[in-house]
């Protein structure tokens, strides 16, 4: 018996205070105990601080003519200490959508799980997958549900439905764009940089690959807080692969061997004279 | 001795006035602290630097990073941190390189000053005291550098010291970090240094305290350069590194 | 916002700059040249506060120029770049001036050379430099495609691919560009960039 899909009409961020009922706890839509206090907006400022995620990335998305390229860095930084050289920055969602990551670590990891959970609902619901388009949206309106609240997140979600490759940002704003082309994170304009002078629509997978592992590459060297590894994935149309996660630390003497000259600075002339 | 009070704060500001005929002053490089201190990076972290010296036998080595940058964004690989003053005297400076430029500026010009007085070298103690004075003198507006001063004294006796931004002397008998990178190296230094190592296992250990320091730091890295210093000769290696 | 970036080639240095005026949400003008001939064989790139900008880089421009007639010879690029920075430096702890420099040179034994100042005086020579918001663009740009033994052409290109960029992606990017160039025969204005028309162009 086929059954009509009223999560629609389920409010996307249901808030219940601190009542948790075990059945819930498992079966029901995800819900947050708000913390009992009388200025909500202080705690959660204290609150942000003390999380403070990994706030610098470089991660990349691009539509080309064999499907979208996605790629990322790999480095959690907390102010100036890097906390770890090997985050999964590009999430899978189900085997033809990823989810990239920049902004709070938590919240991505998270509302992408939780968003595969919603894909493969509707996917029982409807016996056919999700478009791209919906699963942003439905990304987006959650996102924007808790608007206000602290979650930071700057998503890219990439994936191949019945209409072809598709690309979308979403962010904690709310925000939602089609697109061809985004970089996300502190790295993002580096990116930009290496991928908008690079970028042909009808590149093969190859190409498209480096151009990826290029701009990552390249907004790593520059920006202090992207490192790590630059991984690369393809969503083509049977689904994401990955193709490369290649040492930062490594590719930049592949891309550059060291050549033995030592570079002089005028300030020690001035002193040896 | 001449002790300018930086601007900023100096008696001689518009306060008097009333308020809608207050001059705005311009903000000075001491506001810029203020602010940054208050923001998420303090001074000391604007152009980011990791500097390190160990003590072995008979010998000593100094190393740092390579990196210049502004916050975030790296503008050089090749920056140098560490200062030859003379055959056997090594300064490093961490901190605000703008600063760090000045100060040596500053040193080189006393240091041939002596020289030409005195008709010889420099001793390491003697040059970490010069380097204490000239540092206080600027107590109210300080250098936002940290120095580490490394050099073989009387009878080729390796002498390591580090001071903070107004001068104040920290003798150490095994090793001296200084910078954005310093929680690091204190960690990489106390596990990896061993007493009374010969040469060329210093710089191997000082190297590899250097790189995996940097490794875990968003401001520092991007190369080592290390100097290795006998009684009889020294040795400037360029390490390669992460350069990201 | 503004941006002003270089880079050393084969034989020469190139700088280029935006040519907006700009105050709060107000365009002055779209043909401010901020790149001033420092003396027959330098450049100087300046961003910055108007004011600071226009008073800095002349006084050196004049202070240079005075060098040269007491001694009868020039300063080098790398003497330039020293005395640009001490006169920055000394100022920083008095009233500094809020400008970043692009110093590029070109002298007879050394070829050419850019030196990178920023306001609070960190000076570095490099061989492809940038500032403003301009820099996060031209930076990974130049990073990519710069060699150095690259002919004037090839430099150009690069310029004008990084200028395309800034244009393209920077919420207020500035609609204007000037490009100059110093290599043995001297410094001078190269081209413009120009999307919008001012009131007519100065000559060179």
């Amino acid at each position: 018996m086929m059954k009509i899909d009223l999560s629609g009409l389920e409010a996307s961020a249901p808030i219940k205070g601190n009542t948790v009922d075990s059945r819930d706890e498992i079966l029901g839509v995800p819900s947050f105990a708000l913390p009992t206090t009388a200025d909500f907006d202080g705690f959660q400022k204290a609150a942000v601080q003390m999380v403070k995620p990994a706030k610098g990335t470089t991660t990349l998305a691009f539509i080309f003519k064999d499907g979208v390229m996605v790629a990322a860095d790999s480095r959690a930084s907390m102010g100036g200490y890097i906390s770890s050289q090997s985050v999964k920055k590009i999430i899978e969602i189900n085997p033809y959508m990823l989810g990239t990551m920049a902004g709070g670590a938590a919240d991505c990891q998270f509302w992408h799980r939780n968003l595969g959970i919603k894909c493969r609902l509707h996917e029982l619901a409807n016996k056919r997958r999700i478009s791209v388009a919906g699963a942003s949206k439905m990304l987006a309106n959650i996102l924007y549900s808790y608007r206000g609240m602290g979650l930071s997140v700057g998503t890219m979600i990439a994936g191949w439905d019945e209409k072809g490759p598709g690309l979308y940002y979403v962010d904690s704003e709310g925000g939602r764009l089609k697109g061809t082309r985004f970089s996300v994170g502190s790295g993002s304009p580096y990116a930009y940089g290496v991928l908008d002078s690079g970028y042909r629509f009808d590149m093969s997978v190859e190409e498209a690959a480096e151009l990826a592992r290029r701009s990552i590459y390249h907004a790593t060297f520059r920006d202090g807080a992207s490192g790590g590894v630059a991984s690369v994935y393809h969503v083509g149309p049977n689904g994401w692969k990955k193709l490369s996660g290649d040492d930062v630390g490594e590719l930049h003497y592949h891309y550059y061997p060291v050549e033995p000259t030592t570079v002089e600075q005028e300030m020690t002339e001035v002193a040896v004279a | 001795m001449n002790c300018p009070l930086p601007q900023a704060i100096s008696p001689k500001s518009t306060q008097f006035l009333p308020f809608y005929t207050q001059i705005r002053t311009k903000s000075s490089i001491f506001d810029c602290f203020l602010r940054l201190n208050l923001s998420l990076m303090s001074i000391f972290e604007y152009n980011g630097s990791a500097i390190v010296a160990m003590v072995g036998k008979n010998c000593f080595a100094i190393a740092s990073d390579r990196r210049l940058g502004v916050q975030l964004q790296t503008v050089a690989t090749d920056f140098q941190k560490i200062y030859k003053m003379h055959d056997k005297l090594f300064i490093g400076l961490a901190g605000l390189a703008t600063d760090a430029q000045t100060l040596y500026q500053r040193l080189v010009f006393r240091l041939k000053l002596y020289q030409l007085r005195e008709e010889r070298d420099m001793k390491p103690e003697t040059f970490a005291s010069l380097v204490s004075a000239i540092l206080y003198e600027k107590r109210f507006g300080p250098y936002f550098c940290q120095p580490v001063i490394a050099g073989l004294g009387d009878e080729d006796k390796p002498f390591i010291c580090t001071m903070d931004s107004i001068g104040a002397k920290e003798l150490a008998k095994d090793f001296v970090v200084a910078g954005t990178a310093s929680e690091s190296l204190y960690g990489a230094c106390e596990s990896m240094f061993k007493p009374d190592m010969e040469a060329e296992e210093l710089f191997e250990t000082i190297s590899q305290a250097l790189l995996s320091s940097v490794d875990r730091d968003c401001l520092s890295g991007w190369g080592g350069h290390v100097y290795l210093v006998t009684p009889t000769e020294v040795t400037e290696r360029i390490l390669k590194g992460r350069m990201d | 916002m503004e941006s002003v970036f270089g880079l050393v080639g084969k034989d020469f240095a190139i700088v280029a700059a935006d040519t907006s005026a700009v105050h709060s949400i107000l365009v002055h003008k779209t043909n401010e040249d901020k790149i001033m001939l420092l003396d027959s064989h330098k450049l100087m790139g300046a961003s910055g506060e108007t004011g600071d900008r226009a008073q800095f880089t002349e006084y050196i421009q004049k202070n240079v120029a005075l060098y040269q007639f007491r001694n009868g010879i020039p300063l080098t690029t790398a003497a330039a770049a020293n005395y640009t920075r001490g006169e920055l430096a000394t100022a920083l702890r008095k009233n500094p001036y809020q400008v970043n420099i692009i110093l590029a040179g070109y002298d007879k034994e050394i070829g050419p050379s850019i030196y990178y100042i920023d306001y609070i005086a960190s000076c570095h020579k490099l061989d492809k430099a940038a500032f403003g918001y301009g820099s996060y663009f031209a930076l990974a740009m130049m990073d990519r495609h710069y060699r150095r033994d690259m002919t004037i052409e090839e430099a150009i290109e690069l310029v004008d691919k990084c200028i395309i960029e800034i244009r393209s992606r920077l919420v207020v990017a500035p609609p204007n560009f000037i490009i100059k160039i110093v290599d043995k025969d001297g410094a001078r204005e190269y081209a413009w960039r120009q999307s919008i028309k001012d009131s007519p162009v100065p000559a060179a």
